[in-house]
């Protein structure tokens, strides 16, 4: 049966009939504690939901959904390294990438978590070399700037802890840098700045034939070997480092294998930061602050694991957005970091929750009935209430938010850079305050011009911590990971595969000739005149 | 005269020997910022005196004629003069000394300070107690030590400037250098302030100088050219003259690169200027050199490969390895799983005391012992003995004929003609 055609999907259904009706501002009215009714904290985090539009009902409900989609048993598969990714018949054990040593998991009779720190041995070693600066390029130079080349996971991972963290490393600094792009532009506005003696790259790619990371590198060795006037195999040997689940791709490709970081099959690609897809992350921070990341996430699985669903982190943000896409009919999610250093946890969001949850197949292979993944998108909050906050304050379209934020920071700085932390709290208050309750929040509303008005009931969760830290990080990203699953397994869909994504690799590949002239009849008219405007402009004759 | 000497520095320790040696009766407080100090190393155990040549034999004898006493804490009243030779980060340590000079109560007492702390530090120092203790005088006279030849420096000075800023106080100053002036060549008087700005000024200049020789040669190796013949060329004119025009392998020991960062942090902060910061930041670079020339000769594979180096001390003359490039290129060679062989006639104690049993240094008292079977053979101290060596026997020893020298030594014509290969710095 449907998950919409089961009992707890219907009583909440029906509950949602006056849910809807009910405002923000009235539930405050009638209960003046809210924010310790639904508010739920760890050592960690502080997770407020009093500005979500529910009851007690409304929270006891969703715990009898998750309980009827058998939560328990799918939470135990997941971290125990079952077949959780039915398309591609394997595991999804991002999980056992940040097990600590001491707590082995067999897979096949293999112990997963023996060769995730056998990995993360390898990669310790190589970041020492590079921090000592005992990594020498071609011409004995210490590597300064490392450039990590990779797309999707490969890339907004590392990049997003890369800009949220500093850690206190004593080693020495690297420049790091990150290329994505398949069109060049940022390696070659990057080349330009760097000495090629003293530049190393990471080629981090999965599969090793993503066709935009591939790119770059082919493009980063002409200009290693032109610079150098080396043989390639020599670059290929101080100047490349391959992240990979695919050594023999990575050797032919030139990599020798003691530069190659490996890592497995069952990690996705959006999973992939707490492997030795981290490698930047590492280099940057130093690897005792990798290490506590990795702790982070780790505690906040076992916060996954065993806290009982109604004081489990996870569990509650998952069933919010349920609660919020499919009982109150909003569609978009707005993710509103009131810091700076997260400005990239948005984009990242994008891809884990969209190319997670973004499906409309179930289980049993049959279309769903019902809305899954919603339009997620974020900014920095404060810049984004200079920008499309008037769209949540007055547009037509219901939103539901998350402000995250720390609730200290500067503890060694001076006063005015607390001042302006203090400034960006307040802020952040405010707007989830003005979008819950809307003008409630004034005194005299009756007078107030229509175009002044503030509807609200808006609903948000607040996500506080401390300090960012390492630690920290690790833990909010975990927190997010382990919610999209478990909305994937209310939803009976599958978050750990993306066939959405390979058709329009393969329609580019297909395409290709028509840019070297031959433009195939058949394609339908609009890529047709898109192409042959394109060969105009290029001075190529269509051949045809 | 009666003489308390602060400090643990070698410009302390030859102070105390040189003004007891003349007749003063010198009382010595081994003094550094956090160390208090309940017991008195043995001399054998304090690198800065080991390192300078005949400086533990003076030490030894003015502590037996009695006119050189080591303490653990100072007797601060009835003594004539007070001289600081404190580390460039030991101001605070400097002010405290002063501010217990003062709380005694000191009459017609002469503070000479040596440290170089910053522009116009012993001008401050004074304004701590003037007021309280007005008969008490400043003076700064800037160390000139040469490492390796800081006794002869000392004792027959060639220049000596004194900053004072009262005629008092550089009468008395003068009065307590007249022993040391049999040779005098230039005696200058400034204000204090003056004479530290000169002190920072030349050995910033020196830095410089030598960094673009470096420069220089580094280019010379990318053109093809000599960089000895450009160096004759430059010397000759006598508005550069010769002197600190010799490219190398980077300049290390305790004090020049001591001063020179105290005086690059100074540009920095009141200048905004990184002119000297870049000069050691390139030095650091420079210190690599011979690592990099063997990369490159070896195309990047150094596996498997075994490596002499001829001179680990900073500079010939002294056993000190302070800062000294062997230590950047031993590390680097390790690194590399290289095996390497150290030979030096003064520092090797040292060498090994700072990389024991680590695995692939051995130690050699042998420079022809020490080149068996090595792929290449690194240069990097001036030694008279590495002169002219027995070039027949030193390639029948080596695996690999190569020769890098790092202080440019050797002919490269002669090299050549006993079948060595042979690179140089700039040749």
């Amino acid at each position: 049966m449907s998950v919409d055609k089961t009992p707890a999907w219907q009583a909440l259904a029906k509950h949602a009939e006056t849910q809807k009706k009910e405002h923000l501002a009235e539930l405050f009215r009638q209960d003046p504690n809210r924010f310790e009714n639904y508010s739920y904290q760890t050592d960690t985090f502080l997770l407020d939901l009093s500005k979500q539009r529910i009851t007690s009902e409304t929270l006891e409900l969703l715990g009898d959904l998750a309980e009827q989609q058998q939560l328990g048993k799918w939470i135990d598969k997941l971290v125990n390294g079952a077949t959780v990714n039915h398309s591609e018949q394997r595991a999804a054990l991002h999980t056992a990438l940040r097990q600590p040593l001491d707590k082995p998991l067999l897979v096949d009779g293999q112990d997963v978590v023996f060769d995730v720190h056998s990995s993360l041995l390898k990669m310790e070693l190589l970041v020492a070399q590079i921090h000592n600066a005992q990594w020498r390029g071609y011409s004995g130079k210490p590597i300064t700037d490392v450039v990590n080349i990779g797309v999707g996971g490969s890339n907004l991972g590392p990049l997003m802890a890369c800009e949220a963290l500093s850690g206190d490393t004593h080693a020495r600094e690297i420049s790091v840098h990150f290329v994505s792009s398949m069109d060049g532009s940022e390696l070659s506005t990057l080349l330009g700045g760097l000495d090629a003696a003293s530049t190393l790259f990471i080629i981090a790619s999965k599969s090793f034939s993503t066709i935009d990371t591939l790119a770059n590198a082919k493009t980063a060795r002409e200009w290693l070997v032109t610079a150098s006037k080396k043989p390639v195999e020599l670059i290929n040997q101080h100047h490349f480092i391959a992240v990979t689940a695919s050594p023999e791709k990575a050797m032919k490709w030139g990599v020798p294998d003691r530069n190659q970081l490996l890592f497995w099959d069952w990690v996705g690609g959006r999973y992939s930061l707490w492997s030795t897809i981290g490698l930047p992350i590492a280099l940057k921070i130093g690897m005792a602050g990798f290490q506590a990341m990795l702790k982070g996430a780790h505690d906040m699985d076992v916060h996954f694991r065993e806290s009982p669903f109604k004081e489990n982190l996870p569990v509650l943000l998952a069933l919010m957005g349920v609660w919020n896409i499919n009982f109150l009919n909003i569609h978009a999610h707005a993710v509103l970091p009131y810091d700076g250093r997260l400005a990239t946890l948005p984009g990242y969001l994008e891809q884990l929750e969209m190319e997670s949850n973004g499906k409309n197949v179930n289980h049993a292979g049959e279309r769903v009935a019902y809305n899954t993944c919603p339009i997620l998108w974020g900014e920095i909050g404060s810049n984004a209430q200079h920008a499309f906050y008037q769209l949540l304050h007055q547009g037509t379209e219901p939103v539901m938010s998350d402000f995250i934020a720390s609730s200290q920071r500067y503890q060694k700085q001076g006063d005015e850079l607390k001042e302006q932390h203090k400034l960006s709290l307040v802020n952040c208050l405010a707007q989830s305050r003005l979008l819950a309750l809307g003008d409630a929040v004034q005194d005299d509303d009756e007078n107030t011009p229509y175009f002044k008005r503030y509807f609200g009931n808006q609903p948000s969760t607040t996500i506080l911590f401390d300090e960012l830290t390492p630690e920290v990080f690790g833990g909010l990203i975990a927190l997010y990971e382990h919610k999209v699953y478990v909305q994937s397994v209310i939803w009976e869909i599958n978050p750990f595969d993306q066939w959405g994504v390979e058709l329009g690799k393969q329609m580019a590949t297909s395409l290709l000739p028509g840019f070297e002239g031959t433009v195939d009849e058949t394609v339908d008219a609009s890529t047709k005149g898109l192409l042959k405007y394109i060969l105009r402009k290029q001075g190529i004759r269509d051949e045809n | 005269m009666k003489i308390n000497v602060y400090g643990s520095t070698l410009a302390a320790w030859v102070a105390a020997a040189c003004l007891a040696k003349v007749g003063n009766d010198v009382c010595l407080q081994e003094c550094r910022a956090g160390k208090k100090k309940e017991k008195l190393e043995s001399l054998g155990d304090i690198s800065v005196i080991k390192d300078e040549p005949g400086l533990r034999d003076q030490i030894n004898l003015q502590i037996e004629s009695g006119r050189l006493n080591r303490v653990t804490r100072t007797e601060l009243t009835d003594v004539n003069v007070h001289w600081l030779a404190l580390e460039p980060n030991d101001q605070l340590l400097a002010e405290k000394i002063i501010d217990a000079i003062a709380i005694k109560g000191a009459e017609k007492t002469l503070i000479i300070n040596q440290g170089n702390f910053e522009v116009g530090a012993t001008a401050t120092l004074n304004a701590r107690v003037s007021e309280q203790c007005p008969d008490v005088l400043f003076a700064y006279i800037p160390d000139n030590l040469e490492q390796g030849n800081a006794l002869n420096g000392f004792l027959k000075s060639k220049r000596i400037t004194i900053g004072g800023d009262t005629n008092k106080a550089v009468m008395l100053a003068k009065g307590l250098l007249r022993p040391f002036c049999q040779n005098i060549e230039h005696m200058q008087i400034m204000s204090s302030k003056e004479a530290e700005f000169t002190k920072f000024a030349t050995t910033g200049m020196l830095a410089i100088r030598l960094g673009y020789i470096n420069e220089l040669a580094n280019l010379a190796d990318q053109l093809d050219v000599d960089i000895d013949v450009i160096r004759e060329g430059m010397g000759v004119d006598p508005r550069i003259g010769r002197h600190y025009l010799s490219p190398g392998c980077g300049f290390g020991g305790q004090n020049f690169h001591a001063y020179i960062s105290k005086f690059s942090d100074i540009f920095e902060e009141k200048g905004k200027s990184s002119l000297l910061k870049t000069v050691l930041d390139e030095n650091e670079v420079q210190k690599e050199l011979l690592f990099r020339k063997l990369w490159q000769h070896y195309e990047s594979d150094l596996i498997d490969k075994k490596v002499v180096i001829w001179g680990a001390s900073f500079k010939s003359g002294t056993a000190s390895i302070d800062n000294a490039p062997s230590l950047r290129v031993i590390d680097a060679l390790l690194s590399q799983g290289v095996v390497v062989n150290v030979y030096d006639p003064e520092a090797l104690e040292n060498i090994q005391a700072r990389y024991g049993t680590e695995i692939g240094v051995y130690y050699h008292t042998d420079m022809y012992q020490a080149a068996k079977e090595c792929d290449a053979l690194l240069l990097m101290t001036e030694w008279p003995e590495f002169l002219s060596p027995d070039y027949k026997k030193l390639h029948d020893l080596m695996n690999q004929p190569l020769i890098i020298d790092g202080r440019n030594i050797f002919d490269k014509k002669i090299l050549a003609a006993e079948g060595f290969k042979y690179i140089g710095v700039g040749r």
